[in-house]
This record gives structure tokens, sequence and C-alpha cells, in this order.
């Protein structure tokens, strides 16, 4: 198994390596994302980066701005909406703190947009000083501003950054759930399939509008099956959650599996046929697409 | 290219450390960690490893090998929880720290032309340039040591990338004969 590791991470290694040095420009990227048309809308920046509006509230998951993560892993396509483009931020939150979903560079450019950073347990003490307030949640705790709460929500992951802390930092990976006017959203950050915890989900939070879901990586499966859900176990975490829509994250962004690009979301449209599921249940955007799901 | 190599080293670390702890669990639902024995074990291994020295003397230059131990050190760069004792995570240092260190040197070039010990104590001040420390940071500080010619202060000055993993250090000591400059390639993890 260790050699089977090893071969993992060459061939992750040799890909990265070979990637293009350039990014895939995003055309027509929105340079405005406020929607007044919208009650809730999402904009997919690229992995697990999404901008959510609820009404006049607007949320920033796990942001990722960066040309690589961990200076090892190169973008494959450009952020699909430049920082500087973003609407006053009512929160931002990062579920766990590996490289491609803390990172500290964007951070630092997030300092003039919002005032508050929502974190798991163990976080902070990894994390630099920046000008926002950085708040840590339990599973279950909330934080609430301006109408908006947001409630920390048990996912399977890992925790840590540089992988001895992951000894130390073991309840430091979460979801979490925004409710706003009546809203609410899931955001699963990185996570496996794990039905207790979507189901106790559901009990606190019976009415989710939308879940933002990972459906990769999933190659090769044994490896990743104990921290991340496939495309078929997505689609059984939003049927866990009882969410009315899903918008996939977390693909076609970085290379860190075996999965090629365009795997993910093929395998998962394949799934959706079969379970007689349309874009109007599962929105598959490109980066830097936004989706009004719910309009005025 | 060596920062790439020495990064992907990194990661391909941290990637089979976060898979190996998860393989040890339930078969189903498997809460992920490393054992504290495995932790402690990673930890020492990585403190055994050696930076290799760059002896300059007046006269003289030949080869050694640095070890460090960090008893404490003050993060005033994080957001929270700023000391640390002993085991020190990356961004703890290279987002804005001092620290407290202790250092023994195996180096050539000592008086009787042999190698020798150096014992050396310090603190040295680390601030952020790129990325938060991350990309590059640099540190400066000032220690005093004892070797066999007798014992004295010496200075250095320092830069580190890759996470802290990969530093460069130059340390100056005037009276320590043919052994004034010390440039060191330093490796830490933690």
């Amino acid at each position: 198994m260790a050699l089977a590791s090893c071969g993992f991470v060459g061939r992750i290694l040799t890909r990265n390596l070979s990637a293009p040095s350039e990014p895939r420009k995003v055309e027509q990227k929105i340079e405005d994302p406020r929607r007044a048309d919208a009650r809730l809308a999402v904009l997919w920046v690229g992995h697990a980066t999404v901008l959510v509006q609820m009404d006049d509230a607007f949320v920033l998951t796990d942001p990722v701005f960066t040309r690589t993560v961990g200076q090892v892993s190169p973008r494959l396509v450009e952020p699909g909406l430049d920082p500087i483009h973003l609407p006053s931020l009512t929160a931002v939150v990062v579920s766990h703190m590996h490289f491609d979903h803390l990172s500290y560079d964007s951070l630092g450019m997030l300092e003039q947009k919002t005032k508050i950073v929502l974190v798991p347990p163990g976080v902070r003490s990894s994390m630099p000083h920046y000008a926002f307030e950085s708040r840590e949640l339990d599973t279950w705790e909330s934080y609430e501003a301006a109408g908006l709460r947001v409630t920390a929500v048990p996912v399977r992951h890992v925790g840590g950054r540089w992988a001895l802390d992951q000894a130390w930092n073991s309840r430091a990976f979460t979801g979490y759930v925004f409710e706003y006017h009546g809203l609410s959203v899931y955001f699963g950050g990185d996570t496996a399939l794990d039905e207790e915890k979507f189901v106790a989900t559901r009990k606190r939070f019976p009415a989710l509008a939308l879940a933002l879901l990972p459906i990769c990586p999933t190659e090769p499966r044994a490896f990743m099956r104990r921290v991340h859900m496939d495309t078929i176990e997505a689609l059984d975490a939003m049927s866990l959650l009882g969410a009315e829509r899903m918008v996939p994250v977390h693909f076609d962004t970085f290379i860190n599996s075996d999965d090629q690009p365009g795997d993910c979301p093929r395998l998962l449209r394949e799934h959706m046929r079969e379970r007689h599921l349309g874009p109007d249940r599962v929105a598959i955007l490109a980066a830097g697409e936004q989706r009004v799901l719910i309009g005025k | 290219m060596l920062r790439w190599r020495v990064s992907q080293l990194l990661v391909a670390s941290a990637v089979i450390a976060a898979t190996s702890g998860a393989r040890a669990e339930d078969a189903r639902f498997p809460p992920i960690r490393l054992s504290p024995l495995a932790t402690a074990g990673v930890w020492t291994l990585a403190q055994l490893v050696p930076s290799p020295l760059l002896v300059t003397g007046s006269s003289h230059v030949g080869g050694g090998v640095r070890w460090q131990i960090t008893p404490f050190v003050y993060a005033f760069g994080l957001a929270a929880h700023p000391v640390r004792f002993f085991v020190i995570e990356p961004v703890a240092r290279h987002a804005g720290a001092i620290e407290l260190y202790a250092s023994p040197e195996w180096a050539c070039c000592a008086s009787n032309d042999g190698t020798s010990w150096i014992g050396r104590v310090g603190s040295r001040v680390y601030l952020p340039i790129v990325g938060y420390g991350e990309t590059l940071a640099w540190s400066a500080g000032a220690s005093y040591y004892r070797a066999s010619e007798g014992d004295g202060a010496a200075v250095e000055v320092g830069a580190y990338t890759l996470f802290g993993v990969l530093g460069f250090t130059v340390t100056v000591a005037p009276n320590l004969k043919r052994r004034e400059v010390i440039s060191a390639l330093a490796i830490r993890y933690f």
C-alpha cells in the first residue's frame, strides 16, 4: 500500500509538473456579480470558491484566487471572478486548512471586502493576522450578523495543513449552512459521504434550497473514498441532505488526483440521467458562470 | 527547480501521511488522525535531519552539519495562540515570530585542522516577505557559541522559502578563528 501511495503521489507530481504554466482564460468575466433579480444566485469562481448571493447578503466560500496552491499545483483555469470585483461580503467561510481551501494570500486580498472570516476549530492558530476578524465555529455553533446566520455542520474529512499537524487539528474541518431571509444553503467544503452527519444536518435544516457539494477528486477510489465523495455519492449526499438543488464544486481547477479534467462533470451528468435529475436540480457551472437559482 | 522538487517532496509526504493515517482506522467511517506516537516519531525524525554547512575561514573552506531544537517561539504574526514550545508549525515562524533555539554543529576547520563540535544558543526574529512567509521570509539573529577554541558571540541573517522548509543562513563570528563565516542550507520541518 505504501508503494501504491508513492506511485499515486508520483503521478500527481508528474502531472502538475507538466501542467500548462498559464491557466486557461475565462472569457467575459463578470465584473458586477450583484444580481438585482435574484433571491438566490451562485457564481462558481473555481474549485471550492463560490460566491453565494441570498437577497442582499453575499457569502464567499473557501477563497482561492492564487495562481498555484501550496506553491506546487498550478491552476488549470483562472479564477472566474477577480477579487477586486467582489461585492462587500457579509461573511467568508473556510472549511479546512488544506492549501486548496485556506489560502493565506487569497484571504489577504479580502481584507477590504469582509469583516469576518469563519473557520473550524483550531484554524486561527495556524492563520496569519489579518485586518478582518476571524472566528472559530465548532459543530452546530452559529455566527449571526446583519440577518445572516452561518452554522458549522459536521462533515467527514481531515484537518491539518502540513501533514504532521493533523494530529492536533483533528476537528479542524467543517461544512456550513447559511440562512438568510428564509433561504438555507449548504456548503460541504471537502467531505466524504457520511450518512449520519448528512441526516443530522437535514434534521436541523430541513429546507435546504441549495447544496454546494464536492464531486472530485475520485480516483484512485480506494485512496480517496475516506475523505472525498465521488459524483454518485454527491448525488446521494444531496438526497440525504434533502436539498432542492445542487451545484457541484471542487473539480477541474487543480490536479490533485488521477482524474482527468472533465471526468467528474461527465460522470455527474451520466448519473443525473440515470436518476432523472435535470439541470433545474443539479446546475453544473463553468468557472466564472453565475446562475440565478431563485428569482425575485 | 530545486524549490519545486523539495515542495513536491513535502506535499508527497503530506499526502502519504494523511492517507496512511486513514487506512489504520475502521473500514467504513474512519475518523482520520495520526496517532500521538506516529506524530512524535515523525517530529523526532524531522529534527534529526541535518542542515549542511559551508564553513569559511580566513584560509580554510570546508563542510559541516547543524541541527536545531526550538524550545520556544512567540509567533506575533498569528491570529491567535502565539506561544509554541518545540513543535513549531511553519506559519508560526514565518508569518512573524521570535524564537529561542539551541544548535549543535559538527564543523570542519577547527584549530587542530580537524572537525569539532560547536554548541550554540541564540534568538532569531522572523519576518514575512511574500505569501505571509510561506513563499519567502527572512530572519536576523544573534547567538552565543562554545567551541574548542573558546566561546563568543555571533550574528546571522537568513532567508526561507517553501513554507520555511528550505532556507539559507549566514552566521558570522569574528572570534571563531578559521570558522568565521558559516553558511547553512537550512532544512527544517516543524
